[in-house]
């Protein structure tokens, strides 16, 4: 069943369409993550589903029940903001039972929510304090904590990790996706963090200037990428412009770009005779190839500690390489191949 | 040089002269109360003025009657103010010349709008005239210098509001639209939101609010004897009238009785106010 439907949703401030017919569903213990850079518009949608926002158009269902006009504080939904947001006057232990005294559960029951949302976030130590006497990472776990005591239908995040340094980072989000599974929670994630989007979700939206621009599993997306800027947001990508000359076989075309002829195998024909076509700098293959042999010098290189950047030129273009092996330092040009399978359709030209 | 001299020595002309006017003035006034300072015959100490005072009615009734209006204002002020504050917390169209219209009460003497609020209510004003038209009174009723002191609390709290606004809308605004958002989002309405976070919040500007109101109110002398009850008399008021007899000690006893509410009044204010806005508890 699903805990969240966002049907045809759009934010306008003016004239100014902040999103934009914007649908899509959130399963039951789903983890969906909002992915995109900065002014996409995903706060502004994930207020809307929180209730801070009513919609310009569209219509928002928790639970199979149309809560559009409900204000937040009537709907089943916790939002883990961004600035935690945690109330300074308030102990950890008061912010952590805000909801529930609100809610008007019995002492027992508050207790022992409070109890466990403390032991599970390891607070117990900090229950008296108040939030400007925890680290950055402790008043993020209030923060989480604060949401999950109220049992909500659905979990909010906008960019919870945002303000945690790196390595903090990498294991509150593997705290986050545990937690979020234990209570078998929906969640929905706000990122432009795109190794935390692939790390955490069932499912990613990439956004884009207010429109869902691809939506996937993380592999599918970074496998499949369907745009440039979608293979260009996820992972890294050479971007070329192609024009297919020929079908090969099946599954198989020929393509004519600017740093030369490839073939490239797809399940997908291409959408145009001009379109963008991409390949991943981590698929090149050492070595002339039988087919997509590429020649050429290396024109920079950055070590990046488990493997190395390189980029080579070829008639004028700069292509990526990402080569996992030492003892590069003497070589000046690179001879490789690109199997026809790690080559991607992307959109058409305009 | 020694620090605390040089840190005295900077402090001096600033601190220093106000020290030296305020301290003086306490002193004179205290001094006056138990006999010192005789203008017209012998100085020495004598608790004969504050034990003469306390037996007379009219200074009782006049402390209470100034209480009254101290507090009545000072809470008035502040039941206006807050709404206002919390509507005017972010900016929206009009937004700045409402406030701007709220706050001119600072800029107009108190004694105009009194003299203003007297020709309205007078017996042929307009809002006997008013009220007339509309068929709800059938003759004009006497309004000026009712028993209540309704007038007089009615002045207070216009002057005295755009203060109170000005504390309030300071405090208001320093508390960011994320932590509103997540009360809201926790389950509380508008109404927790105040109580719960707002209030809490804002303690320390309410508190000024109150004190200040309340110091100004309880000390009223030109509202009062333009618009107060004929009947009652207010502390000033009989300061000034024991000063027209030249009756200097027993003014100065009304002087420090005044300063000693004030005081004592400020604190009980403030301790009530955190007290109900942290929603009882004092820590
Ligand atoms: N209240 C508002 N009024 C006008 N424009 C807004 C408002 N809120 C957001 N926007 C605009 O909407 C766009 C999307 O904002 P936001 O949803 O915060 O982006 P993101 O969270 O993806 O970084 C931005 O261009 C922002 O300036
Ligand atoms: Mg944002």
């Amino acid at each position: 069943m699903n805990t969240v439907s966002v049907q045809n949703v759009s934010m306008r401030f003016g004239d100014f369409t902040a999103v934009d017919d914007v649908s899509f569903t959130v399963a039951d213990g789903e983890f969906v993550t909002l992915l995109g850079p900065s002014g996409c518009g995903k706060t502004t949608l994930l207020n809307v589903v929180s209730g801070f926002l009513q919609p310009s158009a569209g219509k928002i269902e928790i639970g199979g029940v149309d809560v559009t006009f409900v204000p937040p504080e009537k709907r089943d939904t916790a939002m883990c903001f961004q600035s935690y947001a945690l109330f300074p006057h308030l102990s950890v232990a008061e912010n952590l039972q805000f909801g529930l005294k609100q809610k008007r559960l019995p002492a027992a029951e508050r207790k022992q929510r409070l109890n466990d949302v403390a032991e599970k976030l390891d607070l117990v130590a900090q229950l008296e304090k108040l939030p400007n006497q925890l680290s950055g990472g402790q008043q993020q776990r209030v923060a989480l904590g604060r949401a999950l005591t109220m049992r909500p239908s659905v979990v909010l995040f906008d960019e919870p990790l945002s303000n945690l340094d790196a390595k903090l980072r990498e294991s509150v989000r593997l705290e986050i996706r545990k937690i979020q599974a234990d209570y078998n929670l929906a969640a929905i994630y706000v990122t432009h963090d795109q190794g935390e989007a692939l790390a955490m979700s069932d499912r990613i939206l990439i956004m884009r200037n207010g429109k869902i621009e691809q939506s996937g599993t993380p592999t599918e997306i970074y496998n499949f990428p369907q745009t440039s800027f979608v293979a260009d947001f996820i992972g890294d990508a050479n971007i070329l412009d192609a024009t297919i000359i020929g079908q090969e076989s099946e599954d198989f075309w020929r393509v004519s770009t600017e740093i030369g002829e490839l073939l490239v195998k797809s399940d997908t024909p291409p959408i145009a005779k001009r379109l963008k076509i991409c390949w991943r700098p981590e698929n090149a293959q050492f070595g002339a190839g039988e087919m997509n042999s590429i020649e050429a010098p290396i024109t920079h290189r950055a070590f990046q500690g488990n493997y190395t950047d390189l980029f080579i030129e070829m008639n004028g273009v700069a292509q990526r390489v990402q080569w996992r092996r030492s003892h590069l330092e003497d070589i000046t040009s690179l001879s490789m191949n690109i199997r026809p399978e790690d080559i991607i359709f992307l959109e058409a030209m305009t | 040089m020694k620090r605390w001299l040089k840190i005295s020595l900077l402090l001096m002309p600033g601190l220093g002269l106000i020290l030296i006017f305020i301290g003086s003035v306490v002193y004179i006034a205290i001094a006056q109360s138990f006999g010192y300072f005789n203008l017209s015959g012998e100085s020495g100490f004598s608790l004969e003025y504050w034990a003469k005072m306390f037996d007379r009615l009219s200074y009782s009734r006049a402390i209470g009657y100034s209480l009254y209006i101290g507090v009545a204002s000072a809470f008035l002020a502040v039941i206006f103010a807050y709404p206002l504050a919390i509507w005017l917390r972010r900016p929206f169209a009009g937004s700045l010349f409402i406030s701007a219209v709220l706050k001119a009460p600072l800029l107009v003497h108190g004694l105009v709008v009194a003299f203003l609020y007297i020709n309205i209510i007078s017996y042929n004003g307009i809002v006997n005239q008013l009220l007339q038209a509309l068929g709800i009174w059938d003759g004009p009723h006497r309004l000026q210098n009712d028993s209540g002191a309704v007038g007089v609390l009615i002045l207070q709290t216009w002057k005295n509001m755009p203060f109170a606004l000005l504390l309030l809308s300071g405090a208001v605004q320093a508390i960011g639209d994320d932590l509103l958002d997540a009360a809201a989002d926790l389950g509380a309405g508008p109404f927790d939101r105040f109580r719960r976070v707002i209030a809490p919040l804002a303690v320390s500007a309410t508190q000024a609010a109150l004190v200040i109101v309340f110091v100004g109110a309880l000390a009223d002398f030109s509202f009062q004897v333009i618009a107060g009850p004929i009947n009652k008399q207010s502390l000033s008021q009989l300061m000034v009238f024991f000063k027209g007899y030249g009756r200097w000690h027993d003014a100065a006893v009304i002087a420090v009785t005044l300063m000693g509410l004030g005081i004592a009044g400020s604190g009980v204010l403030a301790l009530f106010s955190r007290f109900v806005l942290r929603g009882g508890r004092l820590s």
